[in-house]
């Protein structure tokens, strides 16, 4: 049983259908609320020929719900001071609301529509389409999304569900139908392998009280099948370059695969992925690149750990005449990063600006929600985060060393430089 | 349902001798202390040949000062696991360092040691160089950021908000220590700061440590009011844009007032009725501009009818008189010239006609309930208090939204028509270069 006051930590049941109910407190002094429902609904999940279905679908549960219709709803946000949004990734989509917390009632009202009785109405499936669209020639005009797009292309296989971004290609979103909409729909937004979590007041039962009250009706309850995540492709050992003159920036990226969120590395290569180009601007990357030598205004790394595997990347953005240096720099460091030890002098200052990330992200019912799904999502213990300061301190050298090697390493890994070249 | 209004926290507000305005805020349950340093100097300051150079400065305030050599500020939050950050308006320029409470007393000797002696040593000046022009580079790949900085160079001709905090390449190229020191030595000081503190801690326990940090420094800092005023508009000015994008982009916009202005109230309706939102009082996870708003008329008119991928509106609160400013972006075959038009239609319908009862009614309850939610956290609360502090003063808040709360029908009408005059107005188009996408 977690401290029903503490933001930090999650409670949970599963219902008989598979539902898992999640709750988290709001931060003290705060008064809003937020309820999250993520199925497996992901963009991996597209059907063949129609990519981009998963992106249009979780668009659309936003755009009219039950006795609301897309007007009708926005206007009931506003009066609320409320806000519903959506999110699709590779494994999952889900709904977000957002307002105040003396309508939670409402709120999960409005959210639970959302999820299960959307409209799909014809008028708004063509203003997503045309959306999407232009996510797609965006993904295709921006250096920074097309050196993204090809590196995942790169490294991962054909079949592989992190190879692609999910807006689909002109063709598959062109052909994408209602009917395709509500099939996949029904299929996949379950209650099996599905979760709604809570940030907001109110003890673990009363929620599920609350969420038995809205959330009834799936039409599937069974979890459809994870597609496999396996397999490797052979990235080429020289960089990719894709010349986009008129642009001003040349992005830098260099990405390859990395561990999944339940594998118990995960705290060492979050580490090793903080000294190299994490959060704090004491990173490797932002200290050489930028601070040392002034080449270029970002420099970061990244690792995605999800469901089923994940991946790395580090970037920067600088001119094209720095583009060489910079791009030695990047892999001279993510290749340091495993092969040598950290001083205990560097580890512990980054370890120490770890540790108290966590107390700035729950300054708001937002940012501690965002938790609060990672630990749902990724059914990590309720007192993961609680016990995140001991775990990170708990790291030696070498286990972050080993964690580099296993989770940011440039086997399997390609360079990607896209943007103009003089 | 009970009324809710902007919940403006219980705060505590003096100023030092030497002229430096403070304002605590306690939070005794919030575990982070979050501290900001606004000073009333931003790209409004600058002239040509020296555009940028607040931004510069900026970055500057992180390369060393006395007690704090490079890369010590850094370090010195860092390791207590806190964050920092700053940013440069036209209006302003803002630092901030959030860190967990018992920790305070760092963010405060960082800001008392760079207020008025940072070194900006010519060599880390030559070095940030390439780091501001790679920032500057990074905004251009952007034609959103080409099309912002058109319109603005089209709408001043003196007034500095005709450039971008960000400031001209070329002004860039040729800035020298010098002129980055002289810059720093004449705007930044006592008289031109607000201290503002929020989170952990007790008011009784910090003022004086706060007065003992920042006492003792010289009083300065020259008026950074601005005395150009930028001559009425005689007649529309346009441009047209071309490179690399996606589909047509319009921006519009026309001549509005500074926030001081009696006729602010009626703007900030104007901009939720027309884009759904305002910058002022936004709820929601992230301060305004955030997603979409089905409800608003642009939406409705350009979104909804297939002609738009994304509309919106903007009047940003200015010290000084600047811009309301609409921004679409077209649909996959449609034309620039067809937005622009169906843009100004939606337009010259509301000052014809002003906004029905209940869009009104609708739109002060947005305002309203934005209002109500906007502080929420150590940061975001220091941000807010500290953005109207530096602009005007941190009870304006809640004297706008009475204002915004009683403002009839009539006179947003007549603000909308006042607003929207074709003399006052600026256009960019920006349409992708054949063959774009590659």
């Amino acid at each position: 049983m977690s401290d029903r006051a503490d933001p930090l930590a999650i409670e949970r049941t599963v219902r008989s259908d598979g539902l898992e109910i999640v709750r988290q407190s709001s931060p003290p002094g705060t008064a809003s609320f937020s309820a999250t429902y993520l199925g497996p609904a992901g963009f991996a999940y597209d059907p063949s020929g129609r990519e981009g279905t998963a992106s249009v679908t979780s668009h659309l549960l936003t755009s009219g719900a039950g006795r609301w219709d897309r007007l009708a709803l926005a206007r009931e946000l506003d009066r609320l001071g409320a806000s519903l949004s959506t999110r699709c990734d590779p494994e999952s989509s889900g709904v977000t609301v957002w307002g105040p917390a003396s309508s939670s009632r409402r709120l999960m009202e409005l959210l639970a529509a959302s999820v299960l009785h959307p409209r799909f109405a014809a008028r708004d499936l063509e203003r997503v389409r045309r959306q999407l669209l232009e996510r797609q020639l965006q993904e295709e005009t921006q250096p920074d999304s097309r050196a993204e797009r090809v590196l995942f292309e790169t490294v991962f296989p054909v079949g592989h569900p992190y190879r692609l971004s999910g807006v689909g290609t002109r063709r598959s979103v062109q052909k994408i139908s209602r009917v395709d909409v509500v099939r996949f729909h029904r299929a996949q937004f379950t209650s099996a392998n599905g979760l709604v979590l809570v940030t907001g007041p109110g003890t673990l039962e009363a929620v599920a009280r609350e969420v038995r009250r809205v959330f009834s009706g799936f039409q599937t309850e069974a979890a459809p099948g994870a597609p496999p995540a396996k397999g490797s492709a052979s990235p080429p050992k020289r960089p990719m370059s894709i010349a986009m003159e008129g642009r001003s920036q040349v992005e830098v990226l260099v990405g390859g695969p990395s561990i999944a969120r339940a594998d118990p590395r995960f705290a060492a290569v979050h580490m090793a992925n903080e000294v190299l180009g994490g959060r704090s601007m004491l990173n490797r990357l932002f200290q050489r690149v930028r601070e040392t030598n002034g080449l270029a205004y970002h420099a970061s790394s990244e690792v995605e750990a999800m469901r089923w595997g994940g991946y790395w990347t580090a970037q920067a953005g600088t001119g094209p005449k720095r583009v060489a240096r910079v791009i030695e720099m990047v892999e001279q460091e993510v290749d340091r990063i495993s092969e040598e030890l950290i001083p205990a002098s560097e580890l512990d200052q980054i370890r120490e600006s770890a540790i108290g990330q966590i107390p700035l992200q729950v300054e708001t019912t937002s940012g501690a929600h965002e938790l609060g799904l990672d630990l749902a999502y990724h059914h990590l213990p309720g007192s993961f985060y609680r016990d995140w300061p001991g775990t990170l301190r708990a790291l030696t050298r070498a286990q972050v060393r080993r964690g580099a090697e296993s989770g940011i390493n440039r086997r399997g890994a390609v360079t990607v430089v896209a943007g103009p070249t003089h | 349902m009970p009324k809710r209004v902007a919940r403006l926290p219980a705060m505590e507000s003096f100023a030092l001798p030497n002229g430096l305005r403070v304002i605590l805020v306690p939070q005794p349950a919030s575990p982070t202390a979050s501290v900001w340093v606004w000073y009333r100097v931003g790209s409004k300051n600058e002239w040509p040949g020296v555009t940028g150079a607040s931004h510069w400065v900026e970055h500057m305030l992180f390369q060393g000062s006395p007690r704090y050599g490079k890369g010590v500020i850094d370090r010195a939050v860092v390791e207590v696991g806190g964050i920092l950050n700053a940013f440069t308006d036209t209006d302003f320029t803002a630092y901030l360092t959030t860190v967990p409470r018992e920790h305070l007393a760092v963010p405060i000797a960082i800001e008392s040691d760079r207020m008025t002696r940072a070194l900006i040593a010519p060599e880390e000046v030559e070095r940030e160089r390439t780091v501001i022009d790679s920032e500057r580079e990074g905004n251009e790949n952007w034609p959103g950021f080409r099309v912002d900085q058109e319109l603005n160079a089209l709408a001043f001709r003196r007034h500095p908000y005709r450039w971008d905090p960000l400031g001209y390449a070329e002004d860039i190229k040729a800035l020298t220590p010098t002129d980055l020191q002289s810059y720093y030595h004449r705007f930044y000081g006592t008289h031109n700061a607000t201290l503002v503190v929020v989170g952990g801690f007790s008011a009784e326990e910090w003022r004086p440590k706060i007065e003992e940090a920042f006492g003792g420094l010289p009083e300065g800092g020259d008026d950074p009011t601005v005395k150009v005023v930028e001559p009425p508009p005689r007649g529309e000015r346009r441009s047209y844009l071309h490179g690399p994008g996606t589909t047509p982009i319009i921006e519009v916009g026309w001549r509005a007032p500074a926030l001081t202005d009696p006729s602010t109230p009626a703007t900030v309706l104007l901009d939720v009725i027309l884009g759904g939102e305002t910058r002022l009082f936004a709820s929601g996870s992230a301060w305004g501009r955030s997603g979409e708003h089905p409800s608003a008329r642009l939406y409705r008119r350009l979104v909804d009818t297939g002609l738009a991928v994304r509309a919106s509106s903007e009047w940003r609160p200015r010290v000084h008189p600047g811009l309301f400013t609409i921004d679409a972006q077209a649909a996959k075959g449609v034309s620039a010239q067809r937005l622009e038009d169906a843009i100004l239609a939606e337009v010259d319908r509301l000052a014809k006609k002003g906004p029905t009862l209940a869009e009104l009614r609708q739109a002060k309850e947005k305002v309203e309930r934005g209002a109500a939610l906007a502080y929420e956290g150590a940061t975001r609360t220091a941000f807010r208090v500290g953005y109207f502090a530096v602009l005007d003063s941190p009870a304006l808040e809640g004297r706008l939204l009475g204002q915004i709360l009683k403002t009839p029908r009539k006179v947003v009408l007549d603000t909308a028509r006042a607003l929207f005059r074709s003399e006052a107005r600026v256009v960019v188009h920006y349409t992708p270069d054949p063959g774009s996408p590659p």
